[in-house]
């Protein structure tokens, strides 16, 4: 096992740069998720690490080694595949045991470990068939397969999950977890679902179109986001974002004026905030027209069960709060909400994040 | 309005036209003219040769029905085994030999570099020239009077290279002929085959560990399986037909060195006037070459991925 780093990547396609000189520090034994949108780089990022694509400038390091330009056998990463590209003519036990032939394990080893990964991602019944047999779902749980059987200085994995069904998706997030925890592996681990990578990451990497925007553990991408992007990109429903202008007075938003404490004040007024964001949980019903309320209509109301989503217009902005489970309103009717400033962070005109939420709140 | 009221009928003859009845006879009567050239050109021959192969010919005339006689001689006949003998092992080593240079070209030329498309290009080129004309070029290289391989062993010193007065070395001789003509062939089959792979697979063998060697053995030619048999079919179907190069290199010679069973057929047929014993001849060569095929088929969907 051993540390990953990034250093000052560069990707580019003919004219397209795909990657930016990206710096990426992964400590050993740690679980990172690199998150982003589509197209954001994210799968050109691990081919690098792993191999497969050679950068236009930079270096990879795998420990201590400068691996930029070894040949992927020589790096000994365990890669999972966006497409999975398992073997179309070897059986799913071949497939899965393909790396460990290549390693010249003995055969009784090998079906010991097929059987225990099998297992473990509930494939086990489908080990003698052929890849085309196989749902999508169950191609990308072989493909899963393959990689952790065995035991590289890395895994990488892309987007292994995206193919699963919710439940399937659940158990597994949990279970790549503990695995990864138990070989305590260094994974860098791709998705564009921002739960999978809050819930099982130790380091997010936040990347948009081709540069890293944040790199922290999954609480301070939540609570500290660097920038207005990783903001919205993270939570769900995401952080709302309403124009907001400071004053002596204290923060003018959507009609109302939020007092803010004397420190986070003067910081705010310093850098020329324009927006604030507040996430949704921060967000509570008051009555209309008191204190610091925001007054505004109902635009839907969403029962999800546990918890009630509410959104809520004010002119031609919209907030989305978290009710408690029983909440109604008629839409179009009139409803106040408030928050705390403390809870809010400050985006200045090019949306990075001048000023933070004042103290951890606790998420959910 | 005239125009509604016309469009109206037309249609509605059309819809007559494309009645039950229409339907079920169209396809029959647009199959009708290929299926009649196909009876003429094809079916009636074959039924001919067959006809012909069951009969015993002089001067070009049926005299006698002597039923399966004919292949019995064929049988015990000296002549018609050792053609067969030397057809088998001209089929095997041409058609290996081809298969091996086709896809070592293949693999080679799977790589991009610079001049890659000129380079595919010239490599075809044997394949396109007229076979004839290919033997006439090897008859020339060949000759052990003023042959170029002569003219080379002259220069450095060395004697007359006699190739085609040899047995084994003008076997041999045509052989090579028919490598450098054919192997464009299979080199343009599996370089399509190589192309058409998934990649992603071979990307999957680099990360997981396996090296050139290893990737070749366990994904390529796995995968490439199919067009692979396929191609040997073909060629071998092909290779067993062989008669022009040899007819204008060797004739079949020296002695019966070169001797192929289309050659035999031939002399049978327009040299010694035995027309049905050539018939029977060509029948059976049409029958080892089916059987052949019906065998690699089964070999190849059993061995095939889908079972
Ligand atoms: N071989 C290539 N040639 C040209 N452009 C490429 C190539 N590979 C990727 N790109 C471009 O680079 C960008 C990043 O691609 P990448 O596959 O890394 O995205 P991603 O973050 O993995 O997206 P997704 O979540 O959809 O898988 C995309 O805009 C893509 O179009
Ligand atoms: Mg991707």
């Amino acid at each position: 096992m051993s540390g990953v780093r990034y250093e000052g990547i560069e990707k580019r396609f003919e004219a397209f740069t795909a990657l930016h000189a990206l710096n990426l520090d992964i400590p050993d034994r740690t679980f990172l998720a690199l998150l982003g949108p589509s197209g954001c780089g994210k799968t050109t990022a691990l081919r690098i690490l792993a191999g497969l694509e050679t950068p236009t400038a930079g270096k990879v390091i795998i420990g201590d080694r400068d691996v930029t330009r070894l040949q992927p056998r020589d790096r000994d990463v365990a890669m999972v595949f966006q497409s999975y590209a398992l073997y179309p003519h070897m059986t799913i036990a071949d497939n899965i045991g393909y790396p460990l032939r290549i390693r010249n394990v003995d055969a009784a080893t090998r079906a010991k470990k097929i059987a225990e990964v099998a297992q473990a991602l509930e494939i086990d019944p489908l080990l003698d068939r052929h890849p085309r047999q196989l749902s999508g779902g169950q191609r990308q749980r072989v493909a899963l397969a393959r990689a952790i059987v065995r035991d590289p200085a890395a895994f990488l994995m892309d987007e292994p999950l995206s193919n699963l069904d919710a439940r399937l998706r659940l158990s597994m997030r949990g279970e790549i977890k503990r695995l990864c925890h138990r070989l305590g592996a260094t994974t860098i681990y791709v998705t564009h679902d921002q739960a999978e990578a809050l819930t099982m990451a130790d380091l997010v990497a936040v990347m948009r179109q081709g540069e890293l925007q944040q790199l922290a553990p999954p609480a301070d991408v939540y609570e500290r986001p660097a920038n207005r992007f990783v903001a919205l990109f993270v939570g769900n429903p995401p952080m709302n974002v309403l124009r907001a202008e400071v004053s002596e007075q204290g923060i003018h938003v959507a009609g109302a004026t939020v007092p803010i404490d004397g420190a986070r004040h003067q910081r705010c007024l310093a850098s020329a905030i324009t927006e604030l964001g507040i996430r949704p949980e921060d967000i509570r019903l008051a009555a209309p027209g008191s204190p610091g309320a925001l007054s505004g209509e109902v635009y839907v109301v969403e029962p999800m069960g546990n918890e009630t989503l509410v959104d809520v217009r004010f002119g031609d902005e919209r907030v989305t709060l978290r009710a408690a489970k029983g909440f109604t309103a008629a839409i179009g009717s009139t409803l106040g909400v408030a928050f705390d400033a403390a809870d809010a962070c400050f985006f200045d005109s090019s949306g990075s994040t001048k000023v933070h939420r004042a103290r951890n709140g606790e998420a959910g | 309005m005239t125009d509604v009221v016309k469009r109206g009928t037309t249609m509605r003859r059309r819809e007559r036209l494309q009645g039950a009845g229409m339907d079920l006879a169209l396809p029959y009567l647009l199959l009708a003219p290929a299926v009649l050239i196909v009876l003429a050109v094809l079916v009636y021959p074959l039924w001919d040769g067959l006809r012909a192969s069951l009969m015993f010919y002089r001067y070009g005339k049926p005299l006698d029905f002597v039923g399966l006689d004919n292949y019995i001689q064929l049988w015990t006949d000296p002549q018609f085994l050792n053609s067969l003998w030397v057809t088998v092992r001209f089929v095997f080593f041409s058609v290996a030999l081809e298969t091996i240079l086709g896809l070592a070209l293949a693999l080679f030329c799977l790589r991009e570099f610079y001049g890659i498309r000129i380079l595919r290009t010239i490599l075809i080129i044997p394949m396109v020239i007229t076979p004839v004309v290919v033997a006439i070029v090897f008859r020339l290289i060949y000759a052990s009077d003023a042959g170029m391989l002569t003219a080379f062993s002259e220069a450095m010193g060395g004697g007359q290279v006699q190739i085609l007065g040899d047995p084994l070395k003008a076997f041999t001789g045509l052989v090579v002929l028919d490598v450098w003509e054919w192997t464009p062939l299979m080199f343009l089959i599996l370089l399509a085959g190589l192309q058409s792979l998934p990649q992603e697979p071979f990307e999957a063998a680099r990360v997981d560990g396996a090296g050139p060697w290893r990737t070749f053995v366990d994904h390529t030619l796995p995968m490439l399986r199919p067009v692979l048999a396929i191609a040997i079919v073909l060629r071998t179907i092909d290779a067993f037909g062989t008669f022009d190069q040899v007819f204008v290199l060797t004739r079949g010679g020296p002695g019966e060195a070169t001797r192929l069973l289309p050659i035999l057929g031939y002399e049978m047929a327009f040299k010694f006037q035995q027309t049905g014993y050539a018939a029977a001849l060509f029948v059976t060569i049409g029958l080892i070459i089916l059987a052949f095929a019906l065998f690699a088929v089964r070999m190849l969907k059993r061995a095939g991925p889908d079972t």
